[in-house]
């Protein structure tokens, strides 16, 4: 008898044992696939949501009084527009989007409104960005849901600003904060219609901090070194909750799959090491009568060990198979707006295939050095 | 071919010690018979054992086949047995997953030469075992469970038979049956040590040992 046909023959036997044992290699490994599948997808979504949150950088020129800022809501002083496409271009930096803005405070048609010159996405090299919150043409503006209600404008009418003709192309649904009194338009218009040419009050930067290492604070000041390097007439303020918040979303699902799984593998671990004790024991005899045939340590412990690398090897494919059924079936749910990105990763099921009857074995190696270590002379003695 | 020189050996408890056997000297020739006999208790299976490589005496030799058993190591031990020792239990200790067949072939690759189907097959025939080689040893009589383990020990034909109570389990006529196929064993040249408390067996052996208390009382 070859040890496979003998593992074979035992697998038939006692079914429990086995079937019990690949179970937990199956569920563990499935719950990995569908981690990690999901896992993409769960940290596109993040980006996607915290972008809707708004900007966590605001950078304004270096003389700016902080106490009027905080008052108005951007600064009296100015920086070249240029400082925008300087950052863009610096390859220390990375960010996710960013944006030139110029906003003023005027009185227009008796209303005391603020107007905010946007520029375009500013893609970093090689990179299309989606706006990230809205793109206006140069002659349209968007205005705010208080302006449009004392003004009594409408959509796809002509309004008179400074002595430029605008066309409204959005009235600003209502958002209960001072975008309410705001009148956005291109950068360049506004820059025309207030006199400052190339000049902006703020860089608002979305910037992923996600692929920093050590704590928040520390990639914060790194971040804070960095934007200075580059524009040293200019300073940065930070939304720490909303940044600090981002920076958590992104680690979260890092950090939860960092020990789920860790905790998972060591539960299966012992579980399949305590059955195989259960099957030593109850193959006392059995090994007994082996090692009295002639049976050596190695071809003793090669019966458990094998027997783990198959149970490694079914559960392996089978939990693939299932994991990623699972991430495909219930991911798109969880992550709707990323659903598409949720697909089968090849790549893990190879991995799958090394490490699950490599931890299998490791398991059984207690157990197998316990059976090879026993004394045949005592099984075989007991009548 | 089998010598014991001032074999003890002493089980420790936590009653405490046990000696099994005590000082035991004995020289087992090439083609002898030897019946052990004597009480539960007398250190049968003990000696059995250790002449097997299969428990290693608190002192003294036991050399077989010119090998001092215990001075070698545990894999060429195994080794060893696997080429030239046959055990045969009371237990019968058979693989509950394997059939008839398998069961004897479960030796088959260990050791230096190796044995097929065929040879289980024909040692099965003469044993009288040929309308149950598939059988699972649940669906076997006690008897047919020892003649099977009886083949899985005689299929290499080993130059010595190690049965320890082949017959404690089995009515007279099986228990005479095995007694039968070791004396054939025996006539080939096989050389048996059989243990046992039944007198009977004073009639196949051409010696017979009496232990008690771990010391060989008479050697006939």
């Amino acid at each position: 008898m070859t040890v496979v046909q003998l593992i074979f023959r035992e697998i038939i036997k006692r079914k429990l044992n086995f079937t019990l044992s690949l179970l937990a290699v199956v569920i563990t490994v499935s719950i990995f696939v569908s981690f990690f599948t999901t896992g993409q997808a769960s940290k596109n979504e993040t980006i996607r949501l915290m972008r809707d949150i708004g900007f966590n950088l605001r950078i304004i020129p270096e003389k700016t009084d902080m106490a009027e800022f905080w008052k108005t809501g951007f600064s009296e002083h100015t920086m070249p527009e240029s400082h925008v496409y300087k950052l863009a271009s610096f390859k220390g930096l990375s960010y996710a989007h960013l944006t030139a803005v110029l906003q003023r405070r005027i009185i227009w048609k008796d209303m005391d409104v603020i107007l905010a010159g946007i520029s375009p996405e500013v893609p970093s090299a090689g990179r299309e960005k989606t706006p990230m919150f809205f793109s206006i043409k140069p002659g349209n503006v968007y205005i705010g849901f208080e302006v449009a209600r004392r003004t009594g404008l409408k959509k796809g009418e002509e309004t008179d600003i400074l002595g430029s003709l605008f066309s409204i192309e959005k009235v600003l649904p209502e958002s209960g904060s001072e975008d309410d009194i705001r009148i956005y338009a291109h950068l360049h218009d506004v820059q025309a219609i207030v006199g400052e040419e190339n000049r902006i009050n703020e860089i608002k930067a979305l910037h992923c901090l996600c692929i920093m290492k050590g704590s928040i604070a520390d990639s914060i000041t790194m971040l804070r070194e960095q934007l200075l390097r580059v524009l040293p007439d200019a300073k940065v303020l930070l939304i720490r909750a909303i940044a600090t918040a981002r920076e958590q979303q992104r680690y979260m699902s890092e950090k939860y799959f960092a020990f789920i799984i860790p905790f998972l593998v060591v539960v299966c671990m012992a579980w399949i090491g305590i059955l195989a004790l259960i099957n030593v024991r109850e193959r006392r005899r059995e090994i007994g009568i082996m090692r009295a045939v002639g049976y050596g340590s190695g071809r003793v412990a090669a019966l458990f060990l094998w027997k783990a690398v198959l149970i490694g090897l079914i559960a392996a494919a089978a939990g693939y198979g299932i994991g990623t059924g699972l991430a495909l079936e219930f991911g798109p749910a969880i992550f709707r707006v990323t659903a598409n990105m949720i697909t089968p990763e090849i790549k893990i099921f190879y991995w799958c295939l090394i490490a699950a009857p490599v931890f299998c074995a490791l398991s059984v190696f207690i157990p197998a050095m316990i059976a090879v270590t026993q004394d045949p002379a005592v099984a075989l003695r007991e009548k | 071919m089998i010598r014991l020189e001032k074999v003890s050996k002493i089980y420790r408890t936590r009653r405490g010690d046990v000696r099994a056997l005590d000082k035991v000297s004995l020289d087992i020739k090439e083609g002898e018979f030897l019946a052990v006999r004597g009480p539960s208790g007398s250190g049968k299976t003990t000696l059995l054992f250790s002449i097997g490589g299969m428990l290693r005496p608190t002192e003294g030799n036991v050399i077989v086949s010119n090998r001092n058993l215990y001075a070698i190591s545990k894999r060429q031990r195994a080794k060893f047995r696997a080429t030239n020792i046959g055990f045969i239990f009371q237990m019968f200790h058979l693989v509950p997953y394997l059939n008839t067949v398998e069961n004897v072939l479960l030796a088959a690759r260990v050791g230096t030469k190796s044995f097929g189907p065929e040879d289980a097959k024909s040692l099965l025939n003469r044993l009288k075992l040929s309308d149950r080689m598939y059988h699972r040893p649940s669906e076997l009589s006690a008897g047919e469970r020892q003649r099977t383990a009886m083949a899985r020990a005689m299929l290499k034909r080993p130059g010595i038979i190690l049965a320890d109570e082949p017959s404690g389990n089995l009515d007279p006529e099986n228990a005479a049956e095995i007694f039968k196929h070791l004396v054939e064993y025996n006539q080939d040249g096989g050389t048996v040590i059989l243990v046992s408390h039944r007198e009977v067996v004073d009639n196949y052996a051409s010696n017979v040992i009496y232990l008690k208390d771990g010391h060989i009382q008479e050697y006939e």
